[in-house]
This record gives structure tokens, sequence and C-alpha cells, in this order.
């Protein structure tokens, strides 16, 4: 499965980057070859939805809005849930509009939208200083997320591969 | 199901705000447009080699990095005291350009157009992109999302990466374009002419044909008299990338035209206790309030007052535009020159005048044999003291001004933003709409709230930009309060 993975934020706003961080994190620890693109954006709306176009399946990995989450928790939701809830901080663009209406707009164009779209949504605390350090309890968060994202990553591999098999 | 249900204390401090306050009788008091300021971009800053500026700067706002790190290189070009090579100029002028067309699209059919196309007073769910595609159907949406993509091809291409360019350096481009880029790009920008002229179709079809919008634009709730600003080439004519910066009065008489480093000679900065943003005014005028006329030195800085301050548009299709609005919306030609338009939702129109000229030049530019010269780089050799750098941002004139020490390094650092000159006509702006749409006993409806937002929205702010704040968002509040505090609406975005 053609997958993305893409760290949202600004890695210059304190923890607003950590979305950037993990994403660079994912990156250094896969293995060569890995049929898995990683980047990382500060985008939202129409403009992210672009970058999605032609992938099957998108990991986003964002921060939470504050006062959704402890800082250094997070949740992964499903583009369902993403649809009602909209909790993280970039999806949104409100400069053109918001990335579930930009898919819906790209899935009546016929254009190529992703199948499934996850999204690790992580809880902050500084988004309002600039800065290339996240807060402590961020921080400390990292290697969980990290590790959920590639256990994503390594079972959907996983089960291409017993499909290939069967 | 609506966002606001789920967490009604979602991340208030970084939300705009307008607060729109009623008296007794249910009129309008007081309106105020709140926008959160972050904090220590300067610090960030101080310390750093000044040849980080263009790739930090397009950092602070996800919705037009291009413009930052066009200001920042030229203010490297001013720091360093390098002419770049003619085919840089060229080369930046050209990945700018492209930009603007990308810009200006989004803006008019995903944020501007919606309150045309599907109405102002259509739902919220229906007033969007899709609303657009859904009335005037999917060949636009095609054509609108093809538009982004292939300006950002262009982006790309030229600027050595998608979103966040990297390409400026002080004294030209880091990268030339071959010949075979330059062939496709010629393709582009002939693309990116006829969907101007086809937008500007649209607009035409759309928007003039309907006498009721065309009512609703001329009508004094969106109506203010002021200063405007914007960068002229040698001729006065329209130019983002480099130029005079031209004041003119609302009678469009030359107020100032001055170069771009000398902004803080004629820009002053008012404070306001309710806000931590400023409010930049014409020094020679003078702050007098948030009032309209020839004695406030409120200015503007927009499509609309870029094409206010220059005598007409550098290419021929662009000013055949240019001449159409200002006949159609009855401006007179006075010392050669059209009347300003005041209308504050023209600016819509404006905008797609400004999407052609941008596809005009591009073609204009990647026509030219120069542009495909390597030589795209000049050599530094001045020891690095001071420099500004300013570019006609899509959201207004913006300006970086850098201080270093004789190593490079950053010692001070100012930024005057697209949307902070706009700061006080905005508020004017919401005030006037607020005041027109609400009065005693009316029912405060979304459709109302909207048109309030259209004030707003026709300044095409970016909030994150002002505030150096969260790129790419700017979640807006509207909250009207009664006369005793209670709120009578709230309304997020």
């Amino acid at each position: 499965m053609k997958t993305l993975v893409l760290g949202l934020g600004n890695p210059i706003l304190s923890d607003d980057g950590v979305g950037v961080r993990v994403a660079e994190a994912v990156r250094a620890s896969l293995p060569p070859g890995a049929p898995v693109d990683v980047c990382e954006l500060s985008v939202g709306g129409l403009r992210l939805m672009e970058h999605m176009l032609g992938y099957e399946r998108v990991i986003l990995i964002d921060a939470m809005q504050p006062g959704r989450g402890e800082p250094g928790t997070f949740r992964r939701l499903s583009y369902t849930e993403l649809t009602c809830l909209c909790p993280t901080q970039h999806v949104t663009c409100i400069h053109d509009t918001s990335l579930v209406t930009a898919l819906e707009m790209a899935r009546r164009m016929e254009l190529p939208v992703p199948r499934e779209i996850i999204v690790y949504a992580i809880g902050v605390q500084d988004v309002e200083n600039f800065g290339e350090e996240l807060t402590p309890a961020v921080a400390c968060a990292l290697p969980a997320v990290l590790d959920a994202v590639l256990q994503e990553l390594s079972i959907s591999a996983q089960k291409e591969e017993s499909h290939g098999l069967t | 199901m609506k966002q606001i249900t789920i967490d009604p204390v979602t991340r208030l401090e970084g939300h705009g705000k307008i607060e729109i306050f009623l008296n007794d009788k249910g009129k309008v008091a007081n309106t105020y447009f709140v926008i959160p300021e972050l904090r220590g971009f300067e610090r960030f800053c101080v310390g750093r080699p000044a040849e980080e500026m263009p790739r930090i700067t397009n950092r602070i706002c996800g919705v037009c990095p291009e413009a930052h790190h066009m200001a920042a290189t030229k203010a490297l070009d001013a720091l360093y005291h390098v002419e770049p090579t003619p085919a840089a100029k060229k080369i930046r002028e050209m990945f700018y350009s492209a930009f603007y067309v990308a810009d200006h699209t989004t803006h008019f059919y995903a944020l501007g157009g919606p309150d045309f196309v599907v109405g102002p007073d259509a739902p919220p769910a229906e007033r969007n992109i899709l609303g657009v595609v859904h009335k005037v159907g999917l060949e636009i949406g095609k054509q609108v999302i093809d538009a982004r993509i292939r300006n950002h091809h262009v982006i790309r291409t030229i600027g050595g990466r998608g979103v966040h360019p990297v390409a400026g350096l002080p004294g030209g481009w880091s990268k030339a374009i071959t010949k075979e880029e330059r062939e496709e790009l010629e393709q582009i920008a002939r693309q990116n002419v006829e969907f101007g002229l086809f937008s500007l179709k649209v607009f035409e079809d759309i928007v003039l044909g309907n006498q009721e919008y065309v009512d609703l634009i001329t009508s004094d709730a969106y109506t203010h008299r002021t200063y405007y600003m914007g960068t002229v080439d040698a001729n006065n004519r329209v130019n983002f990338y480099d130029g005079m910066v031209r004041v003119v009065d609302p009678d469009g008489k030359e107020f100032v035209k001055y170069h771009p480093k000398d902004y803080l000679q004629h820009i002053a900065e008012h404070t306001e206790p309710w806000t931590y943003l400023k409010f930049p005014f014409l020094k020679g005028v003078g702050w007098k309030g948030f009032v309209d006329g020839a004695d406030s030195g409120v200015y503007v800085a927009t499509p609309l007052s870029r094409l206010n301050a220059a005598d007409g548009m550098a290419t021929p299709r662009a000013q055949e535009a240019f001449e159409k609005m200002y006949e159609t919306l009855g401006s007179k030609k006075v010392n050669g020159r059209y009347e300003p338009v005041h209308f504050r939702l023209a600016t819509h129109w404006a905008r797609l005048i400004e999407l052609l000229y941008a596809a005009e030049r591009m073609l204009e530019l990647i026509s030219d044999p120069e542009i495909t010269d390597p030589n795209t780089r000049a050599p530094i050799t001045a020891t690095p003291d001071e420099g500004v750098g300013c570019v006609e941002a899509p959201r207004g004139t913006l300006t970086h001004h850098y201080w270093t020490d004789e190593r490079g390094i950053l010692t001070k650092v100012n930024l005057i933003v697209g949307t902070t000159n706009n700061y006080a006509p905005i508020a004017m702006s919401v005030k006037k709409a607020a005041q027109s749409l609400i009065k005693e006993g009316t029912v405060i409806t979304d459709g109302l709230l909207n048109r309030i937002e259209m004030a707003f929205r026709a300044y095409d702010p970016c909030i994150g930009c002002a505030t150096h704040t969260l790129p790419g968002q700017m979640p807006l509040e509207v909250t009207i309060y009664a006369a005793d505090g209670s709120i009578i609406e709230r309304l997020r975005r």
C-alpha cells in the first residue's frame, strides 16, 4: 500500500513542531527501501490535500489543540473522527478551506485521494513561543508516538504479506 | 456535526476574534477585531546568521512562505550590498508571479468567491468551495485545482522545494532555469493567462451579471475613503517584486513615493490597549483614530489599494481589465489616472486583475532568453550591516529589516507584514458593516454575521502572518454582546 507519513507543524514554534519531529524520527527509523514516503509540512486545507493525492494511505501526525489533551499524551484517530472533531492544529486552513472539505472536493473531481487517513494527535503545551525545543512532557512522548507509527506501518506490511500468501 | 459542539474551550487564544458590543437599544456600540500575539520571534532570530532568514521567515506562515522567502532574500541583497544578476532577478520574479497566481486563485474560489457564487446568506455548509463547484460545475473546480498544482510545480521547480522554498541567496538564486524547464514553464504561463481571463469572465458573469451583488459591492456598508499603498515600477505601474512604494490620497493624488528602505520615515505604529498588534499609519498625516478621510493616516495595502496607487498595469490584458473595473465602478480619470475605487468588496475584482497580470508577467519573463542564463549569483564582497527587503505580498506590502554585526550575525529584526498594514482598515470595515447591518431589533442570523465577515474577508487577512503565528491557520470567532455583557451570539470558523 503506497503510504505517506506526514508530519504537520512549525518546527520553530516550540511544541507546534512535534509532528515534524515525529516524521523526522520515522524517516530515520525506516529500513532502506521501505515503501513509505515521509514529509514535513506546515500547511492545511487544499495544499495539504494536494500533497496526499496518489497515496493509498496517509498517516498524519499533528499537535492537538491545547486544552484537548494532556501534554505528551496522544490519540489515534480515524478519518471519520477527524471529520467530526477536527481536533488538530493544522488540518484546517481558514485561509482556504478545511482538509475535510478539500478532500471532498478532490473526491468529487475523482482525484486519487487516499483510501485511508489516520491521524496521530499529540497533546502539547506551548505553541505560542518561538523556539526549536519541545517542552519536556512533549519531548518525552516522542518515542511512544514513533513506536505507534512504526507499528502502524509494520502491521500494515504484515497484512499485505499475508494477503499476498493467500 | 459542528466543531463547536465538541469542545467549547478550544484554542480561544489562537483565534482571531471579532467582538461586537451592542448598546441598550440593540445598536452597535463598538466592535473589536482582536488578534493574539505569539512571542519571541526577534529573540529567536537574533544571534543567528542572517542568511538563514529566507528559510526561517518562510516558516512563520504556511499561507505565503514564498513572500517571506522573497522579502528575506531581498533584505539579504541590501544587507550584503550586492546587486543580483539580471537572470536572478528574472527567475525570482517568475517564481513570485507563480505564487501570486496560486494564492489569488485560492482566495477567489475558496474564500471570497463563495459569498458571491453561492450567496452571502447561504448556509455555511454550502458557502465554501464545494458550494462553488456545485453551483458552477466540476469543470471550474478542476481548473482551480489544476491552476494550484501547476503553479506549485513552478514554485518547486524554481524554488527548490514545494512549500518552503530554499533557493534565495544574497545576490541571486541558487538554481538556474534549464532550457527544458523553460519550455514547460512557458506552457504553464500560457495556461495561467487563459485561466486568468477565464476567472475574470466568471466574475463578470456571476457577480457583475447580478445587480444585487453589484449593489452589495457598491453599498456604503463596505465603503471607506482612505489612503492607498502599493509598489510601482518606473512607470508607476503595479509591480509585486520590486519598485518604489507609492501612497495616494483618497482623491488619488500621489501623497508620497519612497524607496522601501526608507519605510520608517513614512510609517509609524499606533497602539491600543485591547490588542497586542500595532496599527501602522502614515507619519506624514498622523494618527487620528479609526476614521476615514484625507486627515486620517490610515492606509490600506491590498490588491485594490495596489491598483489605486498605480497608474495602470504593466501587461496588456491586465491593463484592459484594470480600465474596465474603474470605468464600471464609475471612477473618473483625473490628471491622466483613475480616481481610487473605495468599495472594499471590489478588492475581489482587483485580485483577479492581479492574477491575470501575474500570469502575463510569467509569460513575458519566461519568453526572455536571459532567464536561462546560468549566471544566477553575484559575488559578495562587502561587509554586512543593515538591509531592508520589500515585496508586495498578496495581502499587502511586506517589509523585512535586518541589522547584523560585521560577521552577518543578526542583532535586530523588524517585519511589517501584509495584514498588519491593514489592521486599522479591517477594524474600521468590521465596525461599519456591523453598524450598517445590526439595527434595533435586528435578528442575528448566520447570514448577517457572514455579511460582517465579508467586510473582513475582502482584505484576505492572514492572522498567522500578522502575529508570526501558527502556519496556515487562522481560526475566527465572532461574538455579539448585549448591553449587560451577556453573549447573544457566538460563531466560530
